[in-house]
């Protein structure tokens, strides 16, 4: 049946060549491999008993690899299942929210804390600071409107108990979750806005709320390349830096996992998908304000607002998470309400 | 085959494997392969080098077996070993004569007009 004998013989590889293979494996994602992997592992060692070395061969499985990941998280080639495809590029888009937020969230702290002891001279950041508070609590309305449903249907398949791989992601946010507020709420007392005047009839943000963003996100700082000054802070301090990047990327993965794992019903679908696509034209609206301000907002009285090269730093990230988002949901494409009947 | 030449016609347009783009040549090479029975990765590599010329490196050859069964050109079968054979569909056999008449047509008629131009049979 099958024409040609493969040299290699299940169960006989040499330990060398099978770890060879097991290392080219890893190129390509878990699902993948669960479905491909054994025969490819065969292919593969019959290809390294033929020619031994060759570094075309070791590329195009890189290569392959790397494609087929990308093809796995909704970025590009093709999804046989059009559902599947969709959560994919969705948990693609919460991550891409995720890492925008963190750096975006660390910018509008930093402004927040500036606001509370004088107002900003240069009205580039006064417009700045209004467009990417308005953006963020767009962004705040769309995470509630994105979360109600998909909880729901979570809760819906737990009493169904048709989810036991929805525990492991429920625990990461959750753990994610109590993390950052028992530590964010700790720290925020820290608030070097605290003390500070109201600018008068801001009521822009609420100082509770500037200082719980300013405490998540103390780990997003050029500290770090200044060991000296690092080594003067607080030892409890130092810890928290440590942690909340653990925390937000328990976050992270849990939401990830749950949205890839969840199976949202077709209009719910369609639903997150408009959501996510609101998200992106948030996300645009933050980083042209943060671009703003970098780009034309000058230092007020004592050094406020001034931006460095982490904020810098901070828009170019945003940019690729924004533009990695936004290539996902631009992919994203349940099935429509015409052809629901019709799967 | 009859059957599938009258359907190949009437379609017109361009060919079902025409829209896997780049993979559209390897997928050629994979289906023909598979046309005269069941093959595994391995063996599928063998024969396309034997009546083409041409080794598909190995992540090629599954970037693009994954793609064909996905549109349903070929199915897996149950296999006792790790190395796990793949046969063409009756979709497959379809596409793959489609594809294949459109590119004897091209044939067809660059030959016929190297012929009548420069003389070369």
């Amino acid at each position: 049946m099958t024409g040609h004998g493969a040299p290699a013989v299940p169960g006989r590889a040499p330990a060398a060549l099978d770890r060879r293979v097991r290392r080219l494996l890893r190129w390509y994602p878990r699902g993948w491999r669960a479905r491909y992997g054994e025969e490819f592992a065969e292919l593969l060692l019959a290809e390294l008993s033929d020619q031994p070395r060759a570094w075309r061969r070791t590329a195009n499985v890189a290569r392959c690899g790397i494609a087929a990941r990308l093809a796995s998280a909704g970025l590009s080639g093709h999804y046989a299942e059009r559902t599947a495809g969709a959560r994919a590029c969705l948990g693609t888009l919460t991550c891409s929210v995720a890492v925008f937020l963190t750096f975006g969230i660390t910018m509008w702290a930093q402004l927040a804390v500036g606001w509370q002891w004088a107002p900003p001279a240069n009205p580039a950041t006064a417009v700045a600071m209004l467009v990417m508070s308005a953006s963020l609590l767009f962004l705040a309305v769309l995470a509630l409107l994105a979360t109600v449903p998909a909880v729901w249907t979570a809760v819906l398949s737990c009493r169904r108990g048709q989810a036991p791989n929805l525990r492991r992601p429920a625990l990461l946010i959750g753990a994610g979750v109590l993390t950052l507020v028992l530590g964010g709420r700790h720290f925020g007392n820290g608030w070097p806005g605290t003390g500070g005047h109201w600018w008068p009839h801001q009521g822009l943000a609420p100082g509770g709320l500037a200082a719980f963003g300013w405490a998540s996100t103390l780990s997003v700082t050029s500290y770090w390349v200044h060991p000296a000054a690092l080594a003067s802070f607080p030892p409890a301090e130092l810890a928290w830096m440590a942690i909340s990047p653990a925390a937000m990327l328990s976050l992270a993965i849990g939401a990830v996992q749950l949205v890839r794992r969840l199976e949202l019903p077709s209009p719910v679908l369609r639903f997150e998908a408009w959501v996510g696509r609101a998200a992106t034209a948030g996300m645009t609206a933050f980083l042209g304000g943060a671009l703003c301000w970098v780009a034309q907002g000058g230092p007020a009285p004592h050094g406020l607002f001034r931006a460095g090269s982490i904020d810098a730093a901070g828009l170019a990230v945003m940019a690729v998470a924004l533009a990695t988002g936004w290539q996902a949901i631009s992919r994203a494409r349940p099935i429509p309400p015409h052809a629901a009947g019709h799967r | 085959m009859v059957a599938l030449v009258a359907r190949s016609r009437r379609s017109g347009g361009a060919s079902p494997l025409s829209t896997l783009g780049r993979s559209a040549g390897p997928a050629t090479l994979i289906l023909s392969s598979l046309a005269d029975g069941a093959k595994h990765g391995y063996a599928l590599t063998k024969d396309i080098e034997a009546f083409a010329g041409v080794r598909l490196a190995p992540g090629t050859l599954y970037e693009v077996l994954s793609r064909l069964e996905g549109q349903g050109f070929i199915e897996a079968l149950a296999s006792d070993d790790r190395r796990r054979p793949y046969r063409l569909t009756a979709a497959g056999a379809e596409a793959l004569h489609a594809h294949l008449c459109a590119q004897r047509h091209v044939a067809d008629v660059g030959l016929g007009r190297l012929s009548g131009s420069w003389g070369v049979a």
